[in-house]
C-alpha cells in the first residue's frame, strides 16, 4: 500500500497535494518549534481531528484560492490550511485545536507543490521520529466526540448525511456563517453612493 | 483585481460538462478533489446595470451557501458545499449522485398507472413534512417548483430521500406571511407544471399542517396571498 | 371574412378597433388625462368615456369605411378593469349589438392584449410578459389555457410607476410611464432600490414604500436628482421583470418572449430584454404604443379568434366583472 497520498488539485492543476500520516511520533515538540521556525515546508495537523484525508483537501484548495487572490487569513499557505480546517475565524484557537501540540503522538503532514516550488518528501518525512502508516488509517484515529463537539454536529444532520459532509460543509461556508463577510468586491468602476443599504430589509 | 489574476476557476469550467443554463446560473458536472461535483456558476447578466448586477450576484451566492448549511444542521437534505468562489460566484457542490427531479418522478408516476396513486400520495406527504421542518428552522427557500426538489435513492434501496436545492433565492425569516408566499410559489409552480394535480397539492399542504408546529398562520397567510392574487386583476 | 368590432374602456383609455381577418382597418382611441399628482377616479373615469365613445365609434367606422351592416360581431372588454368604465362600454357595446342585430362577445382584456401581440408580431408561442397600469403577469400557452407562471403579489409595475410620478409630481400628459422613460434617459446616479423577487413571482409594494419615504429626502439633499430616481426605478423594476420571464422561459423551455400592455412600450424594458434574449439565443417581440397601450383593436382580435370558434355571448350573460383572470378563459382557438 502506498504511504503518501497525493491528489492534484483540478482548478490549480500544477498544484498538488502530499499527505503523510505517523504514529508513534516521539519528537513532536521539536517538530512543532521547527515548522513555527519555518523549517519545514508543509502544515503539521494533529490527525484525532480529522475525519477524512477529503477534509484537508478541502482545506488545502480553499488556501491555494485565497493565496491567487490575495485574501489569505494568515501568513503562510500552510499556516491558511490549517486555519481553513477550523469551523470558526479564531486563527489562535485554530492553531491549538488542529496544529500539533507538543505531547502529540501522532501526525498529519501536508505539503502542496507546484510547479515553482517543488517539495522533497523524503527530507520532511526524515525529520519525524515515529512510523509513517498509510493516510486511510487516518479514520482510526479521528476522535469523532471531540469532532462533533468543536463543529457543532447535531444528531439530526447525521441522519441526513456523513460525519465528513457535516465538517466539510462547516469549513466551506465559515466566511459566511459567522458573519465574517468577504471584503466588498469592486462594481467595475461604479459606486454605489447610498448611505445606508434598503437591501438590508428586503429579501431579494 | 481578484477577479483578473483569478482564471482558475473559468478554466477549470472550460473542460466541464454543462449541464444546463438556468435563468441565472450554468451549472456543469465535474471532478473537484476526486469527486463527482456540481458547480454553479452565476454569471453576470448583461441586461442588468453592473452595481446592481454584482449586489445580487454576491448575495445570492451567500443566501445559498447559508441556507444549505443550515437545513442540514436541521437534518434537511441539501447538498454539500465543498469550496465556495466568491470572486466569480462559483458554488461547488455534491453532485446528487443516481437522483431525479420530483418533476420527472410526478410526470413518469402520471404515465404510468401501476399504484401511481399511492405513489404520488406518499411522495406528497414527505414534501409536506420537509418543508414543514424546513420552514419550522425559519428557512424561506424563496423558489420552491418541483424542478428543485431531488429524490435520491437510498442505498439500502428503502425509501429515496428527498434532496431540495437552488437555495439563490432563500433567506431566513420567522414571519407566517413569508412561508405563505413560500407555499404559494410551490402551488402555483406545481399546478402550472403538472395540470390537474389539485388534490395532490391538497394532501402536500396536509401533510405540512400535520408535520408544522406553526404551520396554522402560515396556511391562513397562504389563504390571504391566494385571495390577493384574485383581487389583484382588478384594473386592466 | 369576418369583421368585428372591439370596444375596451377598462381603464383611462376608451377605444374602439375593427378587424378583418388579421387586418386593422381602424383603431381611434381617447385617453382620461389627470393632472400631476392625481390618479384616475371610476366615476370620473366612466364619464370621460360617456363623453368620447360614440365620437369614437364614429371615427372607427368613417376611418375602415364599413357600415354597420359589414360587421359581423360585436366585442367588448368583460374585465378585468374599473367597474364604472366596463359598464359604460359594456353597455354601448350592447346597444350597437342589438341595434345592429350582431352577435356579441365579452372578451378578457389579458387575452386581447396576448393575442393582438401575436397577431401583430408573428409570434408563435411565446412566453408572454404582460405589464400594464393593473397588471404584471408572466404567461405561457398550455392546454387550451394561458397560464399564468409568475405575477406580482401585490401591486403592478404599471401601478408603482404611476404612483412614483404622483409623489415627484411627474406629468400624466401623455402617461406618467412614458414622462419616467424620458427622465430616465437623463440620470446616471444608480440608487440602490429594495429587489424582491419570489420565485417567478415579484413584489413592488416595498419598492414604492421605500421611495415614496426617501424620494424627497434624497432630492432636497441634492444626494441624487429626480432624473436619477426614474433611471434607478426602471433598472430596478425591468430587471425584476426580466428576471421573472427568464426564469419562466427556463422553466418551459421556451424561445419567444412577447411583451405586452401599457408598460411594455417602454424601450429600456425592450432593450433589456432583448439583451436577455439574446444570451439565450431567443427572438424577442414587441410593439409599439399604437398595440401595447389598451385599444380597441385588441378586444376585436381576441373577440375575431373567439368569434372564429364558434363562441358568442347571449344579452342576459354579457355582464362585466372588475376581476378576471387570464387562466380562466378557455382557450378555444389554439391547439
Amino acid at each position: 500500500m502506498r504511504m503518501h497520498l497525493i491528489q492534484k488539485l483540478e482548478l490549480f492543476p500544477d498544484h498538488r497535494v502530499t499527505q503523510m500520516l505517523f504514529k508513534e511520533v516521539k519528537n513532536a515538540a521539536e517538530l512543532k518549534k521547527s515548522a513555527m521556525e519555518g523549517k519545514i515546508n508543509g502544515a503539521l495537523i494533529n490527525p484525532t481531528m480529522l475525519v477524512d484525508p477529503f477534509q484537508v483537501l478541502v482545506a488545502a484548495n480553499k488556501a491555494v484560492h485565497l493565496e491567487k487572490v490575495e485574501k489569505m487569513k494568515t501568513r503562510t499557505l500552510y499556516s491558511e490550511i490549517i486555519f481553513n480546517l477550523s469551523p470558526t475565524n479564531n486563527i489562535s484557537d485554530a492553531f491549538k485545536r488542529f496544529g500539533i501540540s507538543d505531547g502529540d503522538d501522532s501526525v498529519l503532514i501536508v505539503m502542496v507543490d507546484s510547479k515553482d516550488e517543488s517539495q522533497d518528501v523524503s527530507d520532511i518525512a526524515a525529520r519525524v521520529e515515529g512510523r509513517q502508516v498509510p493516510v486511510e488509517e487516518l479514520s482510526s484515529l479521528s476522535d469523532h466526540t471531540k469532532i462533533k463537539k468543536l463543529y457543532k454536529v447535531t444528531p439530526q444532520e447525521e441522519k441526513c448525511g456523513s460525519l465528513l459532509d457535516a465538517v466539510v460543509c462547516r469549513m466551506a461556508t465559515k466566511d459566511v456563517m459567522t458573519g465574517l463577510l468577504p471584503a466588498p468586491l469592486l462594481f467595475f468602476g461604479h459606486s454605489l453612493n447610498v448611505p445606508f443599504c434598503p437591501l438590508e430589509q428586503f429579501k431579494c | 483585481m481578484a477577479r483578473e489574476n483569478n482564471m482558475a476557476v473559468p478554466e477549470f469550467l472550460r473542460e466541464a460538462e454543462l449541464l444546463k443554463q438556468g435563468a441565472e446560473a450554468r451549472v456543469y458536472r465535474a471532478e473537484f478533489l476526486g469527486r463527482p461535483t456540481i458547480v454553479k456558476e452565476r454569471f453576470p447578466k448583461r441586461y442588468r446595470h453592473p452595481a446592481l448586477d454584482e449586489k445580487l450576484t454576491h448575495r445570492r451566492t451567500v443566501q445559498e451557501v447559508r441556507a444549505i448549511l443550515r437545513c442540514r444542521r436541521a437534518g434537511i437534505s441539501a447538498p454539500v458545499v465543498y469550496f465556495v468562489d466568491y470572486t466569480c460566484h462559483c458554488i461547488f457542490l455534491e453532485e446528487i449522485v443516481g437522483s431525479s427531479t420530483v418533476r420527472d418522478y410526478i410526470a413518469s408516476a402520471q404515465q404510468s398507472d401501476s399504484c401511481k396513486e399511492l405513489k404520488l400520495q406518499r411522495l406528497a406527504e414527505r414534501v409536506g413534512q420537509v418543508l414543514a421542518k424546513m420552514h419550522d428552522e425559519d428557512v424561506i427557500h424563496g423558489d420552491l417548483t418541483t424542478s428543485n426538489m431531488l429524490l435520491r435513492p437510498s442505498p439500502e434501496g428503502g425509501e429515496s430521500d428527498l434532496v431540495l436545492i437552488d437555495f439563490g433565492l432563500s433567506y431566513i425569516s420567522a414571519l407566517p406571511e413569508d412561508k405563505g408566499v413560500d407555499l404559494y410559489v410551490l402551488e402555483k409552480a406545481f399546478l402550472s407544471t403538472h395540470p390537474n394535480t389539485e388534490e395532490l397539492f391538497e394532501k402536500l399542504l396536509k401533510s405540512y399542517k400535520a408535520s408544522s408546529k406553526k404551520s396554522s398562520a402560515v396556511i391562513k397567510k397562504l389563504d390571504e396571498v391566494r385571495l390577493r392574487g384574485r383581487k389583484r386583476s382588478m384594473v386592466g | 371574412m369576418t369583421v368585428v368590432i372591439g370596444f375596451e374602456g377598462s381603464a383611462n383609455k376608451i377605444g374602439i378597433g375593427i378587424i378583418r381577418d388579421g387586418e386593422v382597418l381602424s383603431n381611434p382611441r381617447r385617453t382620461y388625462i389627470t393632472p400631476p399628482g392625481q390618479g384616475f377616479l371610476p366615476s370620473d373615469t366612466a364619464r370621460h368615456h360617456r363623453a368620447f365613445i360614440l365620437t369614437v365609434l364614429k371615427e372607427a367606422l368613417e376611418q375602415a369605411g364599413l357600415k354597420p351592416a359589414d360587421i359581423d360581431c360585436v366585442a367588448y372588454t368583460k374585465g378585468p378593469g374599473m367597474g364604472a368604465p366596463l359598464v359604460t362600454v359594456a353597455l354601448v357595446a350592447r346597444t350597437v349589438a342589438q341595434l345592429w342585430g350582431k352577435p356579441l362577445l365579452g372578451v378578457n382584456h389579458c387575452i386581447g392584449h396576448i393575442e393582438m401581440g401575436r397577431l401583430i408580431t408573428k409570434a408563435n408561442n411565446p412566453t408572454v410578459l404582460y405589464v400594464s397600469g393593473g397588471n404584471t403577469q408572466v404567461i405561457a400557452y398550455s392546454e387550451r389555457r394561458y397560464r399564468i407562471f409568475g405575477e406580482t403579489i401585490d401591486i403592478a409595475v404599471g401601478n408603482c410607476l404611476d404612483r412614483f410620478a404622483r409623489v415627484i409630481k411627474i406629468s400624466n400628459d401623455p402617461s406618467p410611464g412614458y414622462n419616467i422613460e424620458q427622465m430616465a434617459k437623463k440620470g446616471s446616479q444608480y440608487v440602490e432600490l429594495p429587489y424582491t423577487v419570489k420565485g417567478m413571482d415579484v413584489s413592488f409594494s416595498g419598492i414604492l414604500s421605500y421611495i415614496e419615504d426617501a424620494a424627497h429626502k434624497m432630492l432636497s439633499s441634492g444626494q441624487c436628482t429626480a432624473e436619477d430616481l426614474c433611471f434607478s426605478l426602471q433598472e430596478t423594476l425591468f430587471s425584476m421583470l426580466v428576471e421573472i420571464t427568464e426564469r419562466a422561459m427556463a422553466h418551459c423551455g421556451s424561445q419567444e418572449v412577447l411583451i405586452v400592455g401599457g408598460v411594455g412600450c417602454n424601450l429600456r424594458l425592450q432593450e433589456m430584454m432583448g439583451v436577455m434574449c439574446k444570451e439565450r439565443g431567443a427572438k424577442l417581440f414587441a410593439t409599439d404604443e399604437r398595440f401595447c397601450i389598451d385599444n380597441g383593436a385588441m378586444i376585436a382580435q381576441a373577440g375575431w379568434e373567439m368569434f372564429r370558434s364558434g363562441q358568442v355571448t347571449e344579452l342576459e350573460d354579457s355582464w362585466i366583472t372588475q376581476r378576471y383572470r387570464t387562466d380562466e378563459v378557455e382557450v378555444t382557438w389554439r391547439d
